[in-house]
């Protein structure tokens, strides 16, 4: 198609274009053809890539790990329902809301707790998750206890389809502000904290303020995916907010690979699809002889930790650093697998 | 809150700390020697109690048999994390193995939805009678008596082996300095089988002595009754002292049984929790060093 290293052809522009094309119809079109329970289904891969970017913008750029993101999530989810069914708000005032409360509580979280970093920030998460699931989402007069919260799609956005592609927007929102933050003073100096937060801290970052702005985007970017899914379910039970919930949330994220936006919104959407998938996959369930059958909701978190334990081991990178070649061929350079095996990003950048 | 309540939930909190304290014992030798919080832990020990209840009440075999079979499976499942992750990330940095055991606990607790179905189920207390013994007033079952006397000899043991085998010695040592104890030709690598093993045989006996006082179990169980009490209590004891966990874990159980059963904390659900949670962040943030450490 062209020199290595030289401009593509324009046959080689025409076969970029054709799969760019053809990447936007998947995602743009196909929905438009499928029914509502399966569009439910994309809807939920749109969500769980926001939530990806939200714990991304924790892990990836600040190096620190939130294993009680449910938690966010949950709150945002709770938060946007309150305000739409009992208080009678716009859907966009509910939304609104679940940011501001995402991004409060962990500005009060981390206000407390970042002083302590790595595997003791980590166990805090913990501890916080399982508090708001014992404790905070059983407020009955907040949350409706075991009976959960209705959550009605918006208005205009009422079918599943339109609500998708609404999502879809907001992903595109999220993805743009975190790109945006990244270029700003403070997301150059949380790549340098990343680095080596010693070096940083001596040309002048404060360490502490950007980690903390950082865990407050992640909780605004975690409530508003949380007010998302609330609204896709039109229902919000608090027993979807569990701990098993919270592992996925990581390994989604550690699986995509770190600090990669396409590699994250793939891995999380691919976590959000694999039920779906395995459904079609096999028609009656998948049956091993001498045991039973592996119920679709259970998909994510049994491949979940198998795929993480390959992931750690073997390709530190994840999905991300696999689809470089991909990537780079798109924006016109030529395809080659050449530094694509060196690890380019790893988890071990997260630090203790 | 009248005495007799009081004193009710300090009994109770005792029973239930010490089973937290043998968690966190396993979460401090663990963190000693691999420098890794293991999120696995509580696993262990609910694997001992499903293979427990698998081989007991389904297959009939007599009970001390089968617990004997349920820890061989505790440990044999510690004995795999540690050969099959661990060591592959021995040299990685510690939240990446943070990240791993936590997949670990991910897998057995959807092995055990799966395999053992999402429901509760009921475990019968070896011992049935309530009321032969009571203190401060306090009716204390059978059961807990068993716990006691159990969670006392397991503390004697300890004691002995940390204190006159050589490989106690060693692992005392290793935990305090890792690299004087690689020079002074103790293969820490070695060890550090020999101390998963410990550890998982520590979170099975917590896990079977902990679900007949509960009465049910269910999958995660230990991990959702157990592990962040348990890393509570080992923070409280500085994260580097065994007698300092095992007193944190009792602290904890303790202080979490008093909210639950203290009237200012009825209108709040899930007090327990909240109880942890708070005494985690002031331990971390005020007393970092722990209960017992020097500042």
């Amino acid at each position: 198609m062209s020199a290595p290293g030289g401009r593509p052809s324009a046959a080689g522009w025409a076969a970029r274009g054709a799969v760019t094309a053809a990447l936007a119809a998947l995602v743009l079109v196909v929905p438009a053809l499928r029914g509502n329970v399966d569009v439910h289904t994309y809807t939920g891969a749109v969500i769980y890539a926001i939530i990806g970017l939200s714990l991304n913008v924790l892990l990836g750029y600040t190096g620190q790990i939130s294993l009680g993101h449910q938690a966010f999530v949950g709150i945002g989810a709770f938060t946007s329902a309150y305000m739409v069914s009992r208080q009678g708000q716009p859907f966009a005032a509910g939304i609104a809301m679940a940011v501001v409360m995402g991004g409060l509580q962990a500005l009060v979280l981390g206000a407390v707790s970042l002083r302590v970093t790595g595997l003791y920030f980590a166990l805090v998460t913990l501890a916080y998750g399982t508090m708001a699931e014992e404790s905070l989402f059983n407020i009955q007069s907040l949350t409706g206890g075991s009976a959960g919260q209705p959550a009605p799609k918006p208005m205009w956005f009422t079918t599943d389809l339109r609500y998708y592609y609404l999502c879809l927007a907001l992903l595109g929102a999220v993805l743009w502000i975190d790109w945006r933050l990244m270029k700003t003073k403070g997301g150059r100096a949380l790549l340098a904290v990343r680095e080596n937060p010693r070096v940083a801290a001596t040309f002048g970052a404060d360490v502490k303020v950007y980690t903390l702005m950082a865990f407050v985007v992640a909780g605004a970017f975690a409530g508003l995916g949380g007010a998302l899914l609330a609204h896709n379910d039109t229902f919000v039970v608090r027993d979807l907010f569990n701990f098993q919930l919270a592992l996925v949330f990581v390994i989604m994220t550690v699986i995509g690979g770190l600090r990669n936006r396409t590699g994250v919104v793939l891995g999380s959407a691919f976590f959000a699809l694999s039920g779906y998938f395995f459904d079609k996959l096999f028609k009656h369930g998948l049956s091993i002889p001498g045991l039973k059958v592996l119920p679709k909701e259970y998909v994510p978190i049994v491949i979940g930790p198998l795929l993480l334990l390959f992931t750690l081991t073997r390709h530190p990178g994840g999905v991300g650093q696999q689809i470089r070649p991909l990537q780079r061929w798109l924006r016109g350079r030529p395809f080659s697998f050449r530094d694509t095996h060196d690890a380019e990003v790893r988890v071990s950048d997260v630090r203790a | 809150m009248n005495s007799h309540v009081l004193a009710q939930a300090l009994v109770i909190g005792v029973i239930t700390g010490a089973g937290y304290g043998l968690v966190a014992l396993g979460l401090v030798l663990i963190h000693k020697s691999s420098g890794v919080f293991n999120f696995a832990q509580g696993e262990f020990g609910t694997v001992a109690v499903y293979t427990l209840y698998r081989v007991h009440d389904k297959i009939g075999v007599p009970l001390l048999p089968a617990m004997l079979v349920g820890l061989l499976a505790s440990v044999a499942m510690a004995l795999a994390t540690e050969r099959v992750i661990v060591r592959r990330l021995f040299d990685a940095p510690r939240v990446t193995l943070l990240v791993a055991t936590a997949g670990v606990s991910l897998l057995a607790i959807s092995l055990e939805l799966w395999l053992g179905e999402a429901r509760l189920r009921f475990i019968q207390p070896a011992l049935g009678r309530l009321d032969r013994l009571s203190v401060f007033s306090v009716q204390v079952s059978d059961q807990r008596l068993l716990v006691l006397a159990a969670l006392a000899l397991l503390a004697v043991l300890l004691g002995l082996f940390f204190s006159r085998t050589n490989l106690g010695l060693a692992i005392l040592a290793v935990s305090q300095e890792p690299v004087a104890t690689e020079l002074m030709g103790i293969s820490v690598r070695r060890l550090s089988s020999f101390i998963w093993g410990l550890t998982g045989l520590l979170a099975g006996i917590a896990g079977m002595l902990t679900a007949p006082v509960v009465g049910s179990f269910g999958p995660g169980f230990l991990t959702f009754n157990a592990l962040i009490p348990g890393f509570t209590g080992a923070v409280l004891g500085g994260m580097n002292s065994l007698p300092g966990a095992f007193l944190g874990g009792i602290v904890v159980g303790v202080a979490q049984s008093l909210a639950v059963s203290s009237p200012a904390f009825h209108s709040i659900p899930g007090a327990g929790a909240v109880m942890v949670f708070v005494l985690l962040l002031a331990v971390l943030t005020v007393r970092p060093q722990g209960l017992l450490g020097k500042a």
